[in-house]
């Protein structure tokens, strides 16, 4: 019950907000009403069992049978640390919203708490097509956020974003039905759209041909990630839909929405179909590495600083991708825990960013200059961020990236695209220090000074501002100098999904079912030294964290 | 051949008892004439005659029987697609009591017409005859048009009701003329007595696809099919209000179930006839999409609707080639009678929102003076919203489980490309289901400068040309009169958002209305 209890709380949430008449309760009543979710989801950490890869606080109610599909909610080492991102990054989403959202604060927060509860629901549900309902609800709020609370060109953006994303996921939709069929080929002969069932689906790949069921079907879920997370040449939804969106939109877009892509890669791509991803893993590591150097390039070029941030996001979502298909203990986790960086370092850049528009109204990175000295506290808190971005050893940034270039270099026959994904690395530090630079150093800007000057506007940060970033820093540090700490949570799962390669399954956690769990633990054993036999790079990633700090 | 028996006439009776509600306005208005001032009467006479008429459906549950030498037939599908004609009506009814151009002095003729051509669609759906159906269709049509012709409305329904008139015409006499060329192959009109030796004619009398292609075509007209849907948006814009609701749910829903049941026998699209279901997958794939790419266009709220409705008879002709081909067809059969409820439910309240909206009688809604419309009236904002996004196909909305449901048949028959360009059109319909919805939500006064022009060449032109700059605004006083409306366009919001989640009552009662469908 407790998985549902996570879902459906931020929607009696909203419910409640729907009915509070004083404008002014508002703020307070959200703000501790997103604490508290956050808090709910925080008992996660005593109950969750990070020993094991079987799903846990599993749910399942059957509740279309006719057409198999059920109520099925389950939590792993996958996506363990993607619910605690999006708990957290809802708080900070409402503090950063207290004086920049000015008209419908009320719908605001509703939208953003239904936001919350369908992207907690697309990474619990372990249903097809419950995954799609709640995929394809997260869309509507977040259209509104856009569409709404967005800057001057919000209707196109908000418009675009939407179908952009639909059209990928309704190809999919197609897909998981052609898929739900099949389960009735399986022992039991029950249709069913669990995806339990969907792992124990063998479907016969032909290499080389296209217009086969297994690489159509392969296909259809890629694209849907793949324009989620989103890869070159996918992601032009991207920087309209940043740009456009109001502070706590970005947060929980750049945040939460796009990690739905690399989770889907994860859950449903890499298990359902082992070969097709094998033959095709080139095209998606050109993308990938295409992705890291043209975001890092076109965030070079930018002159809007949220844009800027944006293109930054499409070259790390890059990485993450490039990790999803070294396929090894070093590439998984450090894909996992950039995720999880780029949630909170990209989340407290568009924090910051949103801060000091709120201020100037300005975005343009001409209009600034010398803005260390006139916000000192600011400036530390930026650059500290930036750091995390550009991967900084000692800051998360660094943690993911690293593993991630491990893995794509040990990872057989991928190499080459290493090489070329380390210079993505540079290109950030570059484009990142020349923001700073021509931001916070230097003489100070004329509009800004004369804007300072005419309005008296005090730049640096205030309380509200100073809470909404430390809880930011200390992550910031705590994962880059203590990456076990986060690692550890996931790696079971991770090590499951490597070494069940090509006949993934995933049990259920069950108190009475310990035995049955053994039996299937020493079947998949003896599959995988089968399989494995040419020694592919398994080490554990442990090893190489121990020398970081 | 047997006598009809007194079992005949009671199992029609939930028709009979239609037609005698309908004669009570009339009735009522002759004895006592003061009443033609208060239309909620004759509501509440017709009301006799929808709910007994329910309930005697209701109680014959279970029952299957052919009725009239094979005329009729009662079954499952009979009663499900009865209630949900007879449910389109009562909506319909009380909208029409409340609407400016409907609620004239006339209106016990409007109630008596309303419930006689309910009462045609009943009988489309529950025909065994070609013939029958051939009555049913007319008795429906010529209501229809008296009954856009009765709106106080001028020149436009007036308009409307004489294309439809023409075209409608037209129509039948295709129909008619198909239906004596395949008495002429067959010697009978009977469904059920054609189907089993249609397959071998089919190959050797071309004369007989013909005349199929021409009852089909007479159908697809009345349904809006791509080649036969150019009088829709004027008819479904010039009509009033409540009437087009009436027109786009009811006559669609009575003209699919017909089709199915034609499917259902085998008459059409058998295995044999591969060249007639070549033609309507076609017929299908370009009504989505034409009518998906003419609603970008519309800037008038009504027409926009109707492009929209063209596009959903695509989607239910899809459901309805599920159903005829292959195996497992029960499968598209609850697809398309799902989609049906579902766009019935959602389209009428929506029609009923407008209606509300309609200030004066002849007032058009366009998308731009939806704006700002939320501040005023969230809750029918939030209405308007909920039946959009049913409209448009998105989770957790009826909507999308209409659409899950006729995809999975889809997929079944390996009808993919269809399939993919039924996810085309949606995706075009997103686009204008949910730009009304930002527009509404939107506040006038911080617009001005900030839309970008992003509405077509002909949405600009058709707003110099009909400059209305008033936004709609109901007065309190006429809202308050308004209640009941307002109460059933939230209950079928409600419906609409809720009633999809409930998915697996619905579709273990289909289950049992279709056991003799095939």
């Amino acid at each position: 019950m407790f998985l549902s209890f996570l879902i459906f709380l931020p929607l009696i949430f909203a419910f409640i907000l729907g009915g509070v008449p004083k404008k002014k309760l508002l703020f307070p009543l959200a703000l501790s009403f997103s604490l508290l979710e956050f808090l709910c989801s925080l008992f996660l950490f005593l109950k969750f069992d990070s020993s094991t890869a079987a799903l846990q606080f599993v749910e399942r109610i059957h509740w279309i049978p006719s057409i198999g599909i059920s109520y099925f909610l389950g939590l792993d080492g996958l996506s363990f640390w993607l619910v605690l991102l999006t708990t957290f990054l809802i708080p900070f989403a409402i503090l950063s919203s207290r004086r920049s959202i000015q008209g419908n604060q009320k719908g605001f927060f509703i939208s953003l708490f239904i936001l919350e509860s369908t992207v907690l629901g697309t990474f619990l549900s372990m249903d097809v097509v419950l995954f799609y309902i709640f995929f394809e609800m997260s869309l509507i709020p977040m259209y509104f956020i856009i569409g709404l609370w967005g800057g001057p060109r919000r209707v196109f953006a908000s418009i675009k974003f939407f179908i952009y994303t639909m059209s990928g996921s309704i190809l999919m939709l197609l897909a998981l039905i052609t898929l739900i069929f099949m389960t009735r080929s399986l022992p039991g002969g029950e249709i069913s759209a669990s995806l339990l069932d969907f792992y124990k689906l063998k479907l016969p790949f032909v290499a080389g041909e296209f217009f086969t069921t297994s690489s159509l079907l392969f296909f259809a879920f890629s694209l849907a990630f793949v324009i989620k997370i989103p890869l070159f040449p996918f992601h032009t939804w991207l920087p309209e839909a940043h740009v456009e969106a109001p502070t706590a939109g970005s947060v929980v877009l750049a945040g939460v929405l796009l990690k739905v892509g690399a989770y889907g890669f994860l859950r449903f791509v890499l298990p359902l179909f082992p070969q097709a991803v094998e033959h095709w893993s080139w095209l998606f590591l050109l993308l990938s590495t295409l992705g890291i150097l043209y975001g890092a390039l076109l965030a070079m070029a930018q002159s809007d600083m949220k844009k800027l941030v944006a293109y930054s996001s499409v070259s790390h979502m890059g990485y993450v991708m490039l990790g999803v298909f070294s396929y090894n203990m070093a590439g998984f986790s450090g894909s996992l825990f950039q995720m999880l960086s780029h949630g909170i370092s990209t989340g407290a850049l568009f924090l910051l960013v949103g801060m000091i528009y709120e201020r100037t109204h300005m975005r343009d990175i001409s209009a600034y200059g010398g803005l260390a000295s006139k916000a000192p506290l600011f400036s530390i808190f930026f650059i500290l961020v930036s750091l995390s971005s550009i991967a900084l050893p000692l800051t998360n940034g660094f943690v993911g990236e690293f593993l991630i270039l491990l893995g794509t270099f040990t990872s057989p026959g991928q190499r080459p695209y290493a090489f070329v994904a380390v210079l993505g690395v540079i290109l950030g530090a570059s484009y990142m220090l020349w923001m700073i630079h021509r931001v916070f150093f230097g003489t100070l800007g004329a509009k800004l000074r004369s804007k300072v000057e005419k309005e008296s506007l005090s730049l640096d940060i205030n309380l509200r501002e100073k809470i909404t970033l430390i809880p930011f820093a200390v992550l910031i540090f705590w994962m880059g100098i203590f990456p076990n700490h986060f690692l550890s949570w996931m790696r079971p799962s991770l090590k499951h999904l490597i070494q069940n390669r090509y006949n993934y399954q995933l049990s259920v956690l069950d108190s009475s079912s310990s035995s049955k769990k053994g039996e299937e633990k020493k079947e998949n054993h003896f599959v995988v030294s089968k399989i494995h036999s040419k020694g592919d790079f398994k080490e554990d990633a442990r090893h190489h964290k121990r020398s970081f700090p | 051949m047997t006598e009809a028996s007194w079992v005949d006439f009671l199992l029609i009776s939930p028709l009979l008892v239609i037609f005698v509600a309908s004669l009570l306005p009339l009735t009522v208005s002759v004895l006592k004439p003061h009443t033609r001032k208060r239309p909620i009467v004759f509501v509440f006479c017709a009301l006799i005659g929808l709910f007994s008429s329910a309930g005697l459906l209701l109680s014959f549950f279970g029952v299957q029987k052919n009725l009239f030498h094979k005329a009729l037939i009662f079954d499952g599908l009979s009663i499900g697609s009865s209630l949900i004609i007879l449910w389109i009506t009562l909506f319909t009814l009380f909208f029409a009591s409340e609407s400016l151009s409907t609620a004239t002095d006339k209106f016990a003729e409007f109630v008596f017409l309303l419930l006689n051509s309910a009462l045609g669609m009943m009988i489309i759906t529950w025909s065994n005859d070609l013939i029958v159906t051939f009555i049913g269709i007319e008795m429906t049509s010529l209501c229809l048009y008296i009954l856009m012709a009765l709106s106080r409305e001028e020149t436009l329904s007036k308009e409307a009701a004489f294309k439809y008139f023409v075209l409608s015409s037209f129509a039948s006499a295709f129909f008619l003329y198909g239906v004596s060329f395949i008495y002429g192959s067959l010697g009978s009109t009977y469904l059920s007595e054609m189907a089993p030796i249609i397959g071998d004619l089919l190959s050797k009398n071309r004369l007989l696809l013909f005349a199929i292609g021409l009852v089909v075509m007479g159908l697809c007209f009345k349904v809006a099919v791509f080649p036969f849907h150019s009088w829709a948006p004027d008819v479904y814009q010039g009509a009033p209000t409540p009437l087009t609701g009436f027109m786009a749910t009811g006559l669609k829903a009575a003209i699919f179930i017909a089709l199915l049941r034609w499917v259902g026998t085998g008459f059409l699209l058998g295995e044999t006839s591969q060249s007639l279901s070549d033609l309507i997958q076609w017929g299908a794939v370009l009504t989505m999409l034409a009518g998906n790419i003419a609603a970008l266009l519309q800037s008038n709220f009504k027409r926009m609707l109707a492009y929209s409705s063209i596009s959903h008879s695509g989607f239910l002709l899809m459901g309805l080639l599920a159903a005829g081909m292959g195996e497992e067809r029960s499968l598209g059969a609850y697809g398309l009678l799902y989609y049906i409820f579902a766009y019935s439910l959602m389209t009428v309240g929506l029609f009923g929102v407008i209606n509300l909206f309609e200030k004066r009688a002849g007032s058009e809604v366009n998308l731009q003076n939806l704006k700002g419309l939320a501040s005023r009236y969230p809750w029918l904002a939030l209405c308007v919203t909920i039946f959009l996004l049913s409209l448009a196909g998105l989770p957790p909305t009826v909507g999308f489980f209409a659409k899950l449901l006729v995809f999975y048949a889809t997929v079944k028959q390996g009808l993919f490309w269809m399939a993919i360009c039924a996810v085309v059109s949606t995706l075009i319909g997103v686009y204008y289901y949910l730009r009304p919805v930002i527009f509404m939500y939107k506040n006038e006064e911080l617009e001005e400068d900030s839309i970008p022009k992003e509405g077509s060449f002909l949405e600009t032109l058709e707003s110099k040309i009909i400059f209305e700059n008033e936004s709609l605004s109901l007065q309190s006083e006429a809202l308050s009169s308004r209640k009941l409306t307002c109460f059933l366009v939230f209950f079928s919001a409600f419906l609409s958002f809720t009633i999809g989640l409930a998915l697996e009552p619905f579709y273990q009662v289909m289950v049992v209305a279709l056991k003799n469908w095939l």
